[in-house]
């Protein structure tokens, strides 16, 4: 070959060479100048800010509940009659929640701790999922998507089943200090939920259309940091709004 | 050894570890409950409940967010230092809003 033939040839393989490793590394391209995703610094950025109106939100419960039980033990007859459908509904828990000055039997910690292992479990399925897809293995990683998506949803409709009971007992979102920061606190957490089980629907539908591939894991690893947080944030929601009285 | 990102992605755990993950924060979900009706009260009651709490943070945190590993990448620890900035803000505001309001400052 002479060497006139081996420029040409030369010439020709860069561009196909710069094509591979473009798509070998495809979420490279967006690195920042740490060297690091720019898509995963700017999730991390987000998620930093979400604690702040988690932070927030958990304040403002855990104020308003201290000032609703000081308003009851006081005996303050505007904030009592706002638990008068619960005494009708269920006159011991009533009682219990006016002897022990706590909101703590109001609750129903069985069912809440089912829901709190659900959406454990869906942190599971979902960091099964970024490992499949990274591995090339989409079969599974459609199983575990879907199997989140599950999961998150079974979370949510607990959710919306305790609030029903919650509204059958008189517990009204403008009805007392406790009602509106409990129902705005894990209101916000279940639209961050139905949030985060659209982003797993979409992962699923380009998944199930074969545009979700190796190179594109990155994506699903960004839904699986949210996914994540949500469930810190329950972390955090369960321990000191279910389980500390 | 400088890890690059590619290499602390190959230290990610295995689905066993993730399992077994899984199960150790399944049991510490089960304590907690346990705890809050085992009928202490006080310090002793919510000390306990809150170091629980935190292990549980940490291992979602670390292991199922991955911040452990991308802490060992080149830079990857700006990932943790972005979220406990967070974190430390909102605690910050959590101690304000307290304070402003049981103590009138």
């Amino acid at each position: 070959m002479s060497d006139e033939t081996v420029q040409l040839q030369t010439q020709t393989d860069e561009p196909d060479a710069e094509e591979h490793e473009h798509e070998e590394h495809g979420s490279e391209e967006h690195a920042s100048s740490l060297g690091l995703s720019n898509m995963k610094l700017a999730m991390w950025l987000f998620l930093g800010s979400e604690c702040l109106l988690f932070g927030a939100l958990i304040s403002t419960y855990l104020l308003s509940k201290e000032n609703f039980l000081r308003e009851v033990q006081a005996g303050n007859p505007e904030v009592v009659s706002t638990l008068d459908k619960l005494n009708e509904v269920d006159p011991e828990k009533y009682a219990e929640v006016i002897e022990t000055n706590s909101v703590f039997p109001i609750f129903d910690i069985p069912f809440t701790s089912a829901s709190s292992f659900i959406l454990l479990m869906s942190s599971l399925t979902m960091v099964l999922a970024h490992k499949a897809i990274s591995e090339a293995d989409y079969k599974n990683s459609r199983i575990w998507l879907a199997a989140t998506a599950l999961l998150g949803s079974t979370f949510l409709a607990g959710q919306v089943y305790e609030f029903t009971v919650f509204f059958r007992e008189g517990i009204y979102f403008d009805g007392n200090l406790f009602g509106s920061a409990f129902y705005t606190l894990t209101g916000f957490h279940g639209v961050h939920v139905s949030g985060g089980i659209l982003m797993l629907l979409a992962l699923l539908i380009l998944s199930s259309r074969g545009k979700l591939k190796q190179d594109r894991a990155e994506t699903v690893e960004l839904v699986g940091l949210y996914w994540h947080f949500v469930d810190i944030v329950w972390v955090l929601i369960f321990t000191i709004v279910y389980l500390i009285p | 050894m400088n890890h690059t990102p590619e290499h602390a992605e190959h230290d990610h755990p295995t689905e066993k570890q993730y399992w077994v993950i899984f199960v150790v924060l399944a049991v510490l979900t089960a304590i907690e409950v346990a705890w809050s009706y085992i009928g202490v009260d006080g310090n002793a009651l919510v000390l306990p409940l809150i170091a629980m709490m935190v292990v549980k943070f940490l291992l979602v945190g670390g292991i199922f967010m991955h911040l452990y590993f991308d802490g060992k990448a080149a830079n990857g620890k700006t990932y943790t230092y972005i979220f406990a900035a967070g974190l430390f803000i909102a605690l910050l505001v959590y101690l304000i809003v307290i304070a402003s309001f049981e103590f009138g400052i």
